[in-house]
Formats: C-alpha cells, sequence, structure tokens
C-alpha cells in the first residue's frame, strides 16, 4: 500500500556487487519531494548502479531502497506507473517517428489522456514529429527522452546523465526544462559528471567517488563547509612567478603550463601576491579571483578532479 | 496480460518492418526465389530424358531401327556418331559419358537368329563409359531392361512374370508439390528465429529494453506481441509463396486448417528457441551465429528440400529428432496427401516440443539488468 511519505525516495545502506567489483557501498541518503537531486561524480563512480536501483532496472545486493514509502524489489508493479526514467544512453525504435515513439510510451502506460502535442511542444521538438528517431542529432534524441520520460506524468523523474554529449545550448535547454518540471511540483533524480550542472540545478548535491557518498547538502553548503577560500588564478605566468608563490607558502597547482590557480583565504592574499610577483619580475599576463566550485570541493575531498575525459565526452 | 499494451508494440514492430524496405523485400522474396529456382530446376524431373550416343557401325536398315526403338522409348535423346569417329576419343572430346556401339554385322546376325532360328548367333553392343559420371549406370540400366525386353519378344513366347501397377495416390505429385510445404516450414522457422533473436539482441544492446523495463509492459506482453507479429510475417510470406507456386507451377495443394496450426507451432517452437539463444548469447552478432548454427543443418537434414530416402539411414535417424521434421511432414500430409491422422500425429510432436522450449524461453527472458 502506498503511504504518504515527506521523503520521495529513501536509500539505507545500498550495496551493489558485480562479482567482486564493489559498484555502491554502502549508500545511505534520502530524496525530499518537489526537490532537485544531483548524484555528482566522475565516470565509474557508481552513479548510474545507484539511479538504476532506485528505478527498478536492477537488483540490489544488500540495502534497502523506498519509493513513496513502497520496497522498490517488491512493489515495482505500483511505483513505475508513477515515475518517469530516462536510462543513460536512451534509445529508441529507430524506424519510429518522434510523435508515434510518444504515443506508444503512453499507451504502455495506458494513458487515454497524455497531451502528446502539449509533451512536444514542451522538449520543443515540433518541427520533428515526423522524423524517425533514427534521424535525429544526439540532442533531439535526449529532448524525446524526456518527453517519453514525462508521458505518464511522473510525480519521480531519474535523469541519467541527460547532458553528456549535448552541446552548451542544448544542455542549457534540458536544464530549463528540469527547472520547469520542478516549478510543476516534479521530484527529479538527476545524476550528472558537470559540477556546474549540479551546482546550477540542484537543491541537494551527493558527490560520489568509489562507490561511496563522500559528501551531501546544497551547492552552497557543500562548498560553505569544504571550501573556505577564494580561488586566484593567474594566467600566462613563467616559471619564476610559481616559485615566488610556492615559497610565499600558498597552495597552488598548474591548471594547464601557463595558468596557476592559488587558494587564499583573503582579498588581501591576492593583493600581497601580485606585490611580490611584481617586485620579482616575474611575468603574469591577467588573473581573476573567484568563489570555489564543487569542483573544487570534490578536489578537495578525494585528491582527483572530476573530469578524468574531455567534457561533452561520452560517459561509459 | 494488456490487450492495449500488445497491440502497441505489435503496431511498432510492424511499422519498422514495413519501413525498413530492403529487409521487407528479402523476408518476402528469399523463399519465393526458391521455389522458383527449384521448382523450374525440376520441372521436367518425371520426363527426364538422357543423351545417348550411339554409333552404328552396321549402318543397315535394321540397326537403324534398333536405333529408333531406343528413341521411341523415350528415355533416351539420341546423338548419332559417324562410323569414322574414334569412339573413345569422341568421348573424351565431348564428355559423354556413354557411346553405343553396334557392330558391323548386325543385320546379319539378326537375319540368321530370326529367319533361320538359329539360337547360336547373337551380336555384341558394346557400352563405351565414362566411370566417374553419376548418370552412367542409370542410363545402363535402361538400355539392359530395353535390350530384355527385345530379347524376350525375339523368343516369341509370351512373359511369365508380369506386373499390375496401382498407385496409392488419385494422381502423382510433383516434385514442386514436395518442395513448397517444406519450403514454408523452413521460412516460418527462419523468420521466427532470426526475427525473435535479433529484436531481443538489438533492442538489448540498444537500451531499448532497460527503457521498457521501467514502463508498465510485462515480459508476458512482449513476449506475446512477439508470437503475434512473427505469426503475421509468417502468413505474409507464406500467402506470397503460395501465390507464386499457384501461378507459375499450377500447384495442386490442400489448404486446409492444418496450415495455420503447423505455421503457429513452428512459430512458438523457434521463437521459444530465440528467446533461449538470447540469453544465452548477449551480443547480436553471436547470437545470429547460434541462430545459424541451429538453423542451417535443421534445413538441410530435416527433408524440406529433399526426401529423407535419398539420405544414409543414421541420417534419417538425426532428422527425426529435428523438430521442423514434423513441420514439414505434417505440413506435407496435410496440404499433399490429405492425411489429417497423419498431420495430427506430427502436430502432436511438433506441440509438445513447442510448448517446452516457449515455456523455457519465457524463464529465460529476462527484463530486469543483473549482470
Amino acid at each position: 500500500m502506498t503511504k504518504k511519505a515527506e521523503h520521495a525516495i529513501e536509500v539505507e545502506n545500498l550495496t551493489k556487487r558485480y562479482g567482486d567489483l564493489l559498484a555502491v557501498n554502502d549508500l545511505s541518503f534520502n530524496v525530499r519531494q518537489g526537490e532537485i537531486f544531483a548524484l555528482l561524480g566522475p565516470n565509474g563512480a557508481g552513479k548510474t548502479t545507484t539511479v538504476e536501483i532506485i528505478d527498478t532496472i536492477r537488483m540490489p545486493t544488500s540495502g534497502k531502497v523506498n519509493l513513496f514509502g513502497m520496497d522498490v524489489t517488491k512493489s515495482k508493479h505500483e511505483i513505475v506507473p508513477r515515475i518517469g526514467v530516462l536510462p543513460q544512453g536512451f534509445s529508441s525504435f529507430d524506424r519510429i517517428t518522434v510523435k508515434e515513439t510518444i504515443q506508444y510510451y503512453s499507451r504502455l502506460f495506458s494513458c487515454g489522456n497524455t497531451d502528446i502535442d502539449g509533451l512536444i511542444e514542451l522538449v520543443n521538438l515540433k518541427d520533428k514529429t515526423r522524423e524517425q528517431y533514427k534521424n535525429l542529432s544526439g540532442g533531439l534524441k535526449q529532448r524525446l527522452g524526456i518527453a517519453i520520460a514525462l508521458v505518464n506524468d511522473p510525480e519521480v523523474l531519474f535523469l541519467d546523465e541527460p547532458t553528456t554529449g549535448l552541446d552548451p545550448r542544448a544542455r542549457r535547454e534540458v536544464w530549463d526544462l528540469m527547472l520547469g518540471l520542478k516549478e510543476k511540483g516534479k521530484t527529479v533524480f538527476l545524476t550528472t559528471h558537470y559540477m556546474e550542472e549540479a551546482e546550477f540545478l540542484a537543491d541537494t548535491v551527493a558527490i560520489i567517488s568509489r562507490g561511496k557518498i563522500i559528501a551531501m547538502g546544497s551547492p552552497e553548503a557543500l562548498i560553505e563547509s569544504n571550501a573556505k577560500y577564494l580561488v586566484l588564478t593567474l594566467r600566462s605566468v613563467d616559471e619564476k612567478a610559481f616559485d615566488i608563490v610556492r615559497k610565499m607558502g600558498f597552495e597552488s597547482v598548474h591548471d594547464n603550463h601557463k595558468d596557476i590557480r592559488v587558494r587564499v583565504e583573503q582579498m588581501d592574499d591576492v593583493q600581497k601576491i601580485l606585490n611580490t610577483i611584481q617586485e620579482g619580475r616575474a611575468s603574469l599576463l591577467s588573473l581573476d579571483v573567484r568563489k570555489p566550485n564543487l569542483e573544487d570541493v570534490f578536489l578537495k575531498l578525494t585528491g582527483e578532479t572530476l573530469h578524468k575525459e574531455p567534457a561533452g565526452g561520452v560517459a561509459q | 496480460m494488456n490487450p492495449r499494451v500488445v497491440g502497441a508494440n505489435l503496431v511498432v514492430s510492424l511499422k519498422s518492418f514495413y519501413r525498413a524496405k530492403p529487409a521487407m523485400f528479402f523476408t518476402i522474396a528469399f523463399p519465393i526465389l526458391l521455389i522458383l529456382v527449384f521448382g523450374a530446376l525440376f520441372m521436367n524431373q518425371d520426363n527426364m530424358s538422357f543423351d545417348l550416343c550411339v554409333q552404328d557401325l552396321d549402318h543397315t536398315d535394321s540397326s537403324s531401327q534398333l536405333v529408333k526403338t531406343l528413341e521411341l522409348e523415350g528415355k533416351f535423346k539420341v546423338i548419332r556418331i559417324e562410323p569414322s569417329v574414334n569412339a573413345a576419343q569422341y568421348t573424351r572430346d565431348n564428355k559423354s559419358s556413354l557411346v553405343l556401339t553396334i557392330p558391323k554385322g548386325y543385320e546379319g546376325a539378326f537375319l540368321q537368329r530370326m529367319a533361320l532360328n538359329d539360337p547360336d548367333t547373337s551380336v555384341t553392343l558394346t557400352y563405351l563409359y565414362d566411370l566417374s559420371s553419376s548418370l552412367v549406370f542409370m542410363k545402363i540400366h535402361i538400355l539392359n531392361w530395353v535390350f530384355s525386353g527385345i530379347n524376350q519378344k525375339m523368343t516369341g513366347v509370351p512373359p511369365f512374370i508380369r506386373s499390375a501397377e496401382t498407385s496409392m495416390l488419385a494422381r502423382k505429385y510433383r516434385f514442386v508439390e514436395f518442395f513448397v510445404p517444406g519450403i514454408i516450414a523452413m521460412s516460418v522457422m527462419i523468420l521466427s528465429l532470426f526475427g525473435t533473436v535479433h529484436l531481443n539482441t538489438e533492442l538489448r544492446q540498444k537500451g531499448v529494453i532497460r527503457k521498457l523495463s521501467t514502463t508498465p509492459i510485462t515480459r508476458t506482453d512482449w513476449i506475446l506481441s512477439n508470437i503475434l507479429y512473427q505469426f503475421i510475417l509468417a502468413v505474409l510470406s507464406t500467402t506470397a509463396m503460395l501465390l507464386v507456386s499457384y501461378a507459375a507451377f499450377s500447384v495442386s495443394l490442400q489448404i486446409n486448417a492444418w496450415l495455420p496450426v503447423f505455421m503457429l507451432l513452428d512459430v512458438f517452437a523457434f521463437v521459444g528457441i530465440g528467446m533461449i539463444i538470447t540469453h544465452f548469447t548477449k551480443e547480436a552478432e553471436s547470437a545470429a551465429a547460434a541462430a545459424n548454427a541451429i538453423s542451417f543443418p535443421m534445413m538441410f537434414l530435416s527433408g524440406s528440400f529433399f526426401p529423407l530416402e535419398m539420405m544414409p539411414g543414421f541420417m534419417q535417424t538425426v532428422a527425426r529428432i529435428l523438430p521442423l521434421y514434423y513441420v514439414n511432414e505434417g505440413l506435407r500430409a496435410s496440404m499433399i496427401f490429405g492425411d489429417h491422422m497423419a498431420a495430427l500425429r506430427h502436430s502432436a510432436v511438433i506441440g509438445v516440443f513447442a510448448a517446452v522450449v516457449f515455456i523455457l524461453g519465457i524463464i529465460a527472458t529476462q527484463w530486469e539488468e543483473d549482470q
């Protein structure tokens, strides 16, 4: 039986093993109704395994997952009509058109009252209704996938890396779509390896690394508690400038061979560094100072960067 | 089971099939081509005549009469070779398998036998033949049979043993009529087996099955719509084959309720096998290879193309354990001989087989991804 729960999703000690590989290691977290929850982590961290257990595609090895207060392993039939899923690398029938595909999924959910034209408009595919799936670009396929995930007007939406492989404009459109869904009161569970996506969209971010959640909270709180510093980027510096900064005792890293990133506590430190570089006659073209972001948080917590591959690459 | 879901799935499958024009063409055209090629090839099998090279060294009225008798027998198309030609050389040069030589003095010996009734007079005709030809012994056999008849007649005594021939059938069936039911059974097998394997592996590889597993469609809905889809394709393909067979060869086959029954059992059996294959082979390529490994031997060993009597004894035993054999024999029993009891027997065997593999197939079909 369905019970009214404050949390749309409750995950308790979730573990998944594939033979000797521990893909998900004892995860526990809750997702509130109506929020956008982002599971942020690099490829291979366990994001997809986690989301696929919650949205009933996979079975857990141990632990408990409740959706709307129901156990996902026991109440699949009751849960499925209330969720919408965009799986990773979504694909559909090659020779079926956009409109026919949405109609097909709507029939699977026995939704006689799906506003198919409204959905097509929502995901901005009006000009492509008669186009067969195989002729759509990556971004259009992804948007169709989101429309399909919405055919049953779900309460919770699972989007597994919805913007991977999309160009910046298409990514922005998907973001707007997600914010629109949140306004309509939907709960959105999102996985991503783009920190700016999580930071821009999510109410709650869970950072996952090697199958474990290493930090969780709102993006602001995560940054606040894990990165109490400013990030100073010095561009086109020479080796001399790098030595000067290091000798001054600041933590610094090479961003590429010409730029360095320096963690500073306050604005006064920026002035000190600039003066010393000037006095030492070292070379520097430009600089910027920014607040830390989730990437910095991830770097601090794991010692690794989120992107082991170029942004926009295909996730595994 | 939800009829609305089954219907939606069926519509998507049929639209995909209709829009993949080359696949649609070959699905329908391949069995038709087989029927046209083999039907034409064996059209005159019943009135088959052999080439026979004859060298008449006697060159008399009596020897010409003998050659004419051979021609009138209807089994030979006689090619006359000049007496001056070297028969052995001729055989080699013209790749002819047998040269019959009538010796000089044939007429003299013939007259002596007939006029003087001299039992010691005889004549020897020579066969110069190429052992490597498969037809040569058949030719020799027919020649000996014709000459025995002539010898018997010359004795003037009526034959002692006579034969009375009565056919079990109202009329003799032709090769193409034997062939068409076999091709129907084979193409329904290929459609169902490869269709299932292709559909399941391709959609699984692309992730469509993963998406479907998050919708209310059940395994039963999915399998049922696949069965219906394969059956509709089987009906389309069989109708096309029968129409072509009637138009091109004026076949005389009985179309009755057994035809859809055997088609349905054929579909169930091979969709079941297809589902089992897809369980064990995850990639589309290896699944197709496994389907080939099952279907090709079945095609040739179960008597789809040729009567089982043409095969060695142990192969006939092998044929009887192949499911396709019972579809072939059941369809022939009903379509050629109108033998309903035999059709019932064969349908019972393939029915039990289909039920077992289909249930195993359902068990083997997974929705959840647990690897």
